[in-house]
């Protein structure tokens, strides 16, 4: 059980104008404050959830409960990060979302393949983009039942 | 006639056994005779069956007898003569009523080996009381056994040492020559002295049978005859076989009378022995009364045989009767298996200095062809290498219809007629060669240019690339032994007849619509430059390979750009249009009316640069995708295009196919893509009220509508009413990202659409072109299967 009623979102986004537009979205649309901790590529996201690097000192309260993650990042890129934490066997059960340009349906039957939960499309759009946001948020915080929250 | 046609082409030489090599010249002789030939004159001769004469020459007896019980079912007239028992005595006897058991056992294992090697054996028969030697010949021939026996003056017997003590010297000259003139010359020399014929000679075939004498040797006033050509008429083809199968012939007396073969109850005539291998065979009436012209009496000749072809003959010729032993015509026969060996290399030594020159003309020519673009800039750059590298004094180059002249040739016009002839006369062969053009190709006799003389090289028949080198007439003096053309005589009835002629007298010809004959070197160097060419050609490819694995790399190269490029222009681009977006949000109402309006803009046009990156990326992800080919039914597939096209478009349009569409091989995710871009330009940019759309196919040999050359394929195609292509934009709209209208025009659109439809037709091996005419309508038509 946690002591917040929402499970940690984990933001794994390079750009500051894409996760400043989510964080802008989340707030307007959703009736709740979504705890929200971003990293900044994949090597930032890796450290942080096996609390090592920077991270190290500060030993996390509790693992996140659903991630959200770009494909397309600088150094170790947001397919390795999935790779390793769907093969890790204390991370494999938090639910990943991968949030990306990218419309390869190489990317998109290979992330498949490692066990991501869903598969989204940045879209240009900002209707779009909101309606996107907000049905992800809907769907993982009322929705769906994450592991560890019950 | 042709020398050719004395060889035997059903098998390889190397494949061929002795025993083939008889049944397969028999076979030939059969063909161009007639059995039923009576009164053989030179109108006929070239018919006359000479190989069953059912005579033989009087010099020796000839018992048939049958298999496998051994009984005498044939005997020449004069047995009582030799045997001194008349034919009705020995007609269906045994044979053992003249021969020992040990003899007629000798005789069946002579038969098991080759008979070449065993015969002749030594018999001696009692003959009225008292011995008699003979020598004896006996082979078989179909199911019956001839026996030969001729009477032997002396009982010594050439030993084996013998043997080689008069061969040994002859062989010993002969192989140290360095010639074919010296070989032919020291030839005549030994044959003379071991038969002390008057007079030997070399008689050699050119191509077309004629024969010459290329060597002579001869007693002391006699009118020599070297030099002399003979028409291939005096020979005639049968007559060569026979000389293939039987390289010793002999005519002791060539005033001699015929004796014939009598049989049992029926006359011989109706058994017609073939006598091809018999040595007692009688021979043409002709050829002896064409000797006795002559004024010779006796004669042998000698068959030299080079790769399975009569290349001539050892020829002896004697004025009086002359009878040769078995012994000497054992040696005489192995003189000319050794001249025969020799040959070949002999050969090939002839014109050494010129093939050497041939050798470094090509090799330089080669070399210059691999520095050449292309196959015709390499020949033509070197066009008088080329041209002398056969010995010719012009050559075309033919390249499907495209024909390059270079030096002394016919015109464009007749060698495109030519070329169209020649392409049917190769046959198996590469190489198509005649000194005598006009003769088999008429035409020809009308080239203004003097052209008589053809080498063709098909470098690629399917390819229909061709090298053509000519030679010139050249008007020529040949010195015949007697007038070749045959003459007529009245004999003594009035009749005209026709016979030998009597005449040896030199008699000079002016020979005309002749070239100078191609060389075997000649033909030798087009066929290497064949080999070269190929070779280069070969090379290219691999080259051609090389860049096209490197292409292939940096397609993928490019295409991996594109991707990574467009994700990365993405990124900012959303970033403009959401900070907009914001800023309409939270100062929308500082920046008024205006202000939005222009924000809204700003991030329209966002939008439309990130569907001009989709389009990008999509066609670069064309250009990847693996092709998955299976038989696709178009006539469902477009009903099912059709379908969606209606859902999506309210406007009505009426959608044809007048015929079913054959079936095609293609991907069909990428048809229906092809399909579905096309079908909805065509109603896209049409402004007619009654839309029309037809789709259909036509024949590629289609004349009413515009096919570029080449296409071979069914074409289909999707016909519209719309408002048409200007002309000079016809070439453009196949450009990505190319419109032709404003951007607000005709629904909008990125431009990609026909460049997606070019690609997915070029990815299936077709073409697509586009006939249009401006405010009616467009027609773009393309083919699927390569």
């Amino acid at each position: 059980m946690s002591d917040t009623p929402y499970p940690t979102l984990l933001v794994v986004e390079d750009s500051d104008e894409d996760f400043e537009a989510l964080n802008r979205i989340m707030r307007r649309t959703c009736q709740f404050e979504v705890p929200t901790v971003r990293c900044i590529d994949g090597d930032d996201a890796l450290d942080f959830l096996y609390q090592a690097g920077p991270y190290a000192d500060s030993p996390l309260a509790e693992l996140p409960g659903i991630i959200l993650l770009d494909l397309n990042l600088p150094g170790t890129d947001g397919r390795e990060v999935l790779n390793q934490i769907k093969q890790d066997k204390k991370l494999k059960t938090i639910p990943i979302v991968v949030m990306t340009t990218s419309s390869n349906p190489r990317d998109i039957e290979e992330c498949y393949r490692c066990g991501v939960n869903s598969y989204m499309l940045k879209p240009t759009n900002i209707e779009h983009l909101k309606s996107s946001i907000r049905l992800f948020i809907d769907y993982w915080y009322q929705v769906a039942v994450l592991p560890g929250s019950v | 006639m042709t020398a050719d046609s004395a060889g035997l082409h059903s098998l390889p030489p190397s494949q061929m056994t002795a025993s083939d090599f008889i049944a397969q010249t028999k076979a030939a002789i059969a063909t161009i005779t007639d059995s039923a030939l009576e009164n053989a004159d030179l109108t006929n001769c070239d018919r006359e069956p000479i190989h069953i004469p059912n005579a033989i020459q009087p010099h020796g007896v000839l018992l048939a007898l049958s298999q496998p019980d051994w009984l005498i079912t044939q005997v020449s007239q004069n047995t009582e003569i030799y045997l001194g028992r008349t034919p009705d005595t020995l007609l269906g006897q045994p044979l053992s009523t003249l021969l020992t058991d040990a003899q007629i056992r000798q005789l069946h294992s002579t038969l098991q080996e080759d008979f070449e090697s065993v015969n002749p054996l030594r018999l001696e028969l009692t003959v009225e009381g008292h011995q008699q030697l003979f020598s004896a010949i006996v082979h078989k021939t179909n199911q019956t056994i001839i026996l030969e026996l001729e009477t032997e003056e002396t009982s010594a017997a050439v030993s084996f040492f013998d043997f080689y003590s008069l061969v040994k010297r002859p062989v010993s000259r002969l192989q140290r020559t360095q010639t074919l003139a010296e070989l032919c010359q020291i030839a005549v020399e030994e044959v003379k002295h071991i038969t002390n014929f008057d007079r030997v000679m070399v008689y050699r075939f050119d191509n077309d049978g004629a024969g010459s004498v290329i060597a002579e040797t001869h007693e002391a006033g006699m009118t020599p005859f070297l030099g002399l050509y003979y028409p291939a008429t005096d020979i005639p083809e049968q007559a060569k076989y026979l000389y293939l199968l039987n390289p010793l012939r002999l005519i002791p007396d060539a005033r001699y009378t015929p004796v014939p073969l009598v049989s049992e109850g029926e006359t011989s005539k109706d058994r017609a022995l073939d006598m091809s291998l018999a040595t007692l065979r009688s021979v043409s009436p002709l050829h002896t009364e064409y000797l006795n012209n002559m004024g010779v009496q006796a004669s042998a000749s000698i068959s030299l045989i080079c790769e399975h072809k009569l290349w001539g003959m050892i020829v002896c010729h004697h004025n009086s009767p002359r009878k040769l032993s078995y012994e000497v015509r054992t040696i005489c026969e192995f003189l000319g298996q050794v001249v025969s060996l020799e040959l070949a290399s002999r050969q090939d030594s002839e014109d050494a200095d010129y093939q050497i020159r041939l050798k470094t003309l090509q090799t330089d020519f080669v070399t210059a062809l691999t520095t050449s673009d292309s196959l015709l800039q390499g020949l033509t750059n070197h066009a008088q290498s080329l041209i002398e590298l056969t010995g010719a004094t012009g050559v075309a180059y033919c390249e499907q219809s495209n024909i390059t002249l270079l030096g002394q040739t016919p015109t464009q016009t007749e060698v495109s007629e030519l070329v169209e002839w020649l392409s049917k006369q190769f046959d198996q062969s590469v190489i198509y060669q005649t000194a005598t053009l006009s003769q088999t190709y008429p035409p020809a006799a009308d080239f203004e240019s003097g052209i008589k003389g053809l080498l063709a090289l098909a470098i690629s028949k399917t390819q229909k690339i061709y090298i053509l080198w000519f030679r010139p007439e050249v008007v020529q003096t040949i010195s015949w032994a007697g007038n070749p053309n045959k003459p007529f005589e009245a004999d003594e009835n009035g009749q005209q007849r026709i016979s030998p002629r009597q005449s040896f007298e030199l008699w000079k010809e002016t020979v005309r619509q002749h070239s100078l004959p191609w060389k075997p070197c000649e033909t030798e160097a087009a066929i290497e430059l064949r080999s070269a060419i190929i070779g280069l050609v070969l090379k290219k490819a691999d080259e051609l390979a090389q860049v096209n694995s490197e292409l292939e790399r940096s397609n993928v190269e490019l295409d991996a750009f594109a991707y990574v490029a467009s994700h990365d222009l993405k990124e900012p681009l959303r970033g403009i249009h959401n900070y907009s977006s914001f800023l309409i949000e939270d100062y929308g109402e500082i920046l008024g009316e205006d202000g939005s309006s222009k924000l809204q803009t700003l991030m329209r046009l966002t939008q439309r640069m990130e569907d001009l990156i989709n389009s990008l990326l999509h066609y670069s992800r064309l250009g990847r995708a693996e092709l998955l080919l299976e038989p696709v039914d178009l006539n469902d597939l477009i009903k099912g295009v059709i379908d969606v096209l209606k859902i999506s478009k309210a406007e009505p349009v009426s959608f044809e196919v007048p015929q079913s569409l054959p079936a095609t091989m293609g991907d069909r995710t990428q048809i229906i893509e092809l399909f579905t871009n096309l079908l909805s330009n065509a109603i896209k940019y049409n402004n007619k009220d009654e839309k029309r759309v037809e789709i259909g196919f036509v024949d590629p040999g289609d004349t009413t509508i515009p096919i570029p050359k080449g296409i071979t394929q069914t074409v289909f195609y999707v016909k519209d009413n719309g408002i048409g292509i200007r002309a000079k934009h016809l070439d453009s709209v196949f450009r990505i990202f190319k419109r032709l209208h404003a951007p607000g025009r005709y629904g909008g659109g990125t431009g990609a659409g026909l460049t997606i439809v070019k690609k997915i037709i070029e990815r299936h091996g077709g073409h697509i072109w586009v006939d249009s005419a401006y405010g009616k309508g467009s027609t773009f038509y393309f083919t699927l299967e390569n």
